[in-house]
């Protein structure tokens, strides 16, 4: 169930943060039609109960010279272990692993710098042992992220 | 454009808090705030920072799990279907991919109901052949900065 603790002002300002988390008090105060305070107590609020974790810039990837954004969907003999999922916690670029259900027993997503770094990557896990194999998909383009789509209800 | 100390300390610094002031920047790097404030703008108008957003807790306001959508269409359409992707609300990343499918979506989710509904909208969007489902369990997130979760 949504927190309780959460009402229209603090999706209000919620909403806007997500859109630009550097919009200041007294911006949103005066979008709100609230005083800037009351926005900074909300805030800080939202923060203390952790439904606001941090904030972030979007950046491309790309320009930045990362390299490319990677998943690897990995299929494992069962049963398997945590060691594993720490195993790949340890490999550079990594950003996300989760044990999932689906076509695949472990999902990861790496930010890898070209094709080599893919191809090694991609060895390392298969030389695990339980790995049975590694399905490899680079992302195109710039990812679309959109968190402002995030309904409350 | 070549990204010198000051710019990578600016995105760095952001990174990890996008409401990090320019003046606490300019104090870390020992240069004036207007130096900081201007290549802040001259990252944004370049498109090294696309944007800010804050990180929210999907379970704090009623997701349960994270699932990945994928997606494959009939060809030369993936640009069309993508469109219509990042219209779902609960989607937090959509991609086109080049692998075994088509399109990637990560959507944070409600119930199983809720995860019915999501594969049931994709799979009737036109130029969709077939959607596959992969439930995220127990996630890591090591690096939460690109996804927005």
């Amino acid at each position: 169930m949504p927190d309780k603790r959460i009402d229209s002002l603090d999706i209000k300002i919620i909403r806007l943060l997500q859109q630009n988390a550097r919009a200041s008090f007294k911006e949103i105060a005066a979008y709100s039609k609230n005083s800037s305070d009351t926005i900074k107590n909300r805030y800080n609020i939202l923060l203390k109960n952790g439904i606001i974790r941090g904030s972030t810039i979007v950046i491309d990837p790309k320009k930045v010279g990362e390299g490319n954004l990677v998943m690897m969907g990995i299929k494992i003999v069962q049963p398997y272990s945590d060691s594993i999922i720490n195993m790949i916690k340890k490999i550079p670029g990594i950003c996300i692993v989760s044990r999932t259900i689906g076509i695949y027993d472990l999902e990861a997503i790496f930010i890898l710098k070209d094709i080599e770094q893919i191809g090694a990557t991609k060895e390392t896990i298969e030389d695990f042992p339980q790995v049975k194999g590694v399905n490899v998909g680079i992302f195109v383009d710039k990812p679309l992220l959109c968190p402002k789509n995030f309904e409350f209800e | 454009m070549k990204l010198d100390r000051i710019d990578t300390t600016i995105i760095e610094m952001l990174k990890k808090n996008a409401r990090t002031s320019l003046r606490e920047i300019a104090r870390k790097l020992h240069v004036s705030p207007d130096t900081v404030s201007s290549r802040f703008e001259k990252l944004e108008k370049q498109g090294f920072i696309v944007g800010s957003t804050i990180i929210i807790d999907p379970a704090k306001i009623g997701y349960s799990f994270i699932t990945r959508f994928g997606i494959n269409v009939k060809p030369a359409y993936s640009s069309q279907v993508l469109e219509n992707i990042i219209k779902i609300p609960s989607v937090i990343v959509a991609t086109k991919l080049v692998g075994q499918c088509d399109l990637i979506a990560i959507s944070v989710i409600k119930d199983f109901q809720h995860l019915c509904r999501m594969r049931d909208t994709i799979l009737e969007m036109p130029y969709v052949n077939n959607v596959d489902v992969s439930m995220w369990i127990k996630t890591m997130e090591l690096c939460p900065y690109y996804f927005l979760i």
